[in-house]
């Protein structure tokens, strides 16, 4: 990729913080993830079913996620499928951008879970 | 109008081109062609936030795509769904701006969805190409957000 003039520093940053307490899992997600945040966010979202036997909380933070490219799209995929296969009951998720909340929304519903993770205010 | 003035004007029309090809599920190829890949360029469009660098412009660009793929109102029509209307370009050295007022309509199943928007779009000329390293068009009203954003969630328009 060419630099340019002004280049943000800021246009790779991007991470994630995964909390797990008793059967609530709360992740806080921001910025946009280059493929090594993303590769890492899909091994900790498949060893979720390892480390919890129900998810009866789910809370995603996204206030300040940006859209994914491929990789993160695929992370985030890896997680709704746990979930779904953990048959996750309810959660609930915040994006403030929104072609972020737009973009959460489809891959919910692609991995079975639109109707069962709500975004909320 | 210069043939320079006349080559970024194209390259104008053509940015628009394929968000109209983007919009009708023939891909983004053509989108990905007509810009600079570079870390400098950005973007926003009538939802969303900023988009930064290459990487985050072409996933808003990937994500609208994604969006609109379960759009179906155009599947029988001709018409194009949107373009710019009143362009002007201005032209210092390799770079070129233009303002233009983008008008699109779709039709949903609960009636037609029309959208008015003004954009700023900035051209660099590179290797002797006109390629796009910014656009912006005004945030649409919520109303238009939110019945888009009910497409996304019922997987259907």
């Amino acid at each position: 990729m060419a630099a340019g003039p002004n280049a943000p520093t800021e246009a790779a940053a991007g991470g994630y913080r995964i909390s797990i307490a008793s059967s609530q899992l709360s992740i806080n997600a921001w910025g946009y993830w280059p493929p090594e945040v993303a590769d890492a966010f899909t091994g900790e979202a498949n060893a979720i079913s390892r480390k919890l036997m129900l998810v009866s909380t789910f809370i995603l933070d996204a206030a300040e996620l940006k859209p994914q490219g491929a990789e993160g799209q695929q992370a985030l995929r890896a997680l709704f499928r746990v979930l779904a296969a953990m048959n996750l009951a309810r959660g609930t998720f915040v994006a403030n951008n929104m072609f972020t909340k737009m973009q959460l929304e489809r891959l919910l519903r692609e991995s079975g879970l639109g109707e069962r993770v709500a975004a909320v205010d | 109008m210069t043939a320079d003035e006349a080559d970024a004007t194209n390259a104008l029309y053509g940015l628009y081109d394929a968000l109209d090809d983007l919009l009708r599920g023939k891909g983004t190829q053509k989108m990905r062609g007509l810009w600079h890949h570079a870390d400098y360029v950005s973007c926003s469009h009538p939802y969303g936030a900023w988009a930064r660098g290459w990487a985050e412009v072409s996933a808003t660009w990937e994500e609208g795509a994604a969006v609109w793929s379960v759009y179906s109102g155009h599947a029988q029509r001709a018409d194009r769904i949107g373009g710019i209307h009143g362009l002007c370009v201005a032209l210092l050295g390799d770079t070129a701006y233009g303002t233009s007022v983008y008008r699109s309509k779709f039709y949903m199943s609960d009636g037609e969805l029309n959208l008015k928007a003004n954009c700023t779009d900035v051209l660099h000329r590179i290797d002797g190409v006109w390629k796009v390293v910014h656009h912006h068009a005004d945030q649409a009203p919520f109303a238009w957000q939110t019945r888009v954003g009910q497409m996304v969630r019922l997987g259907r328009s």
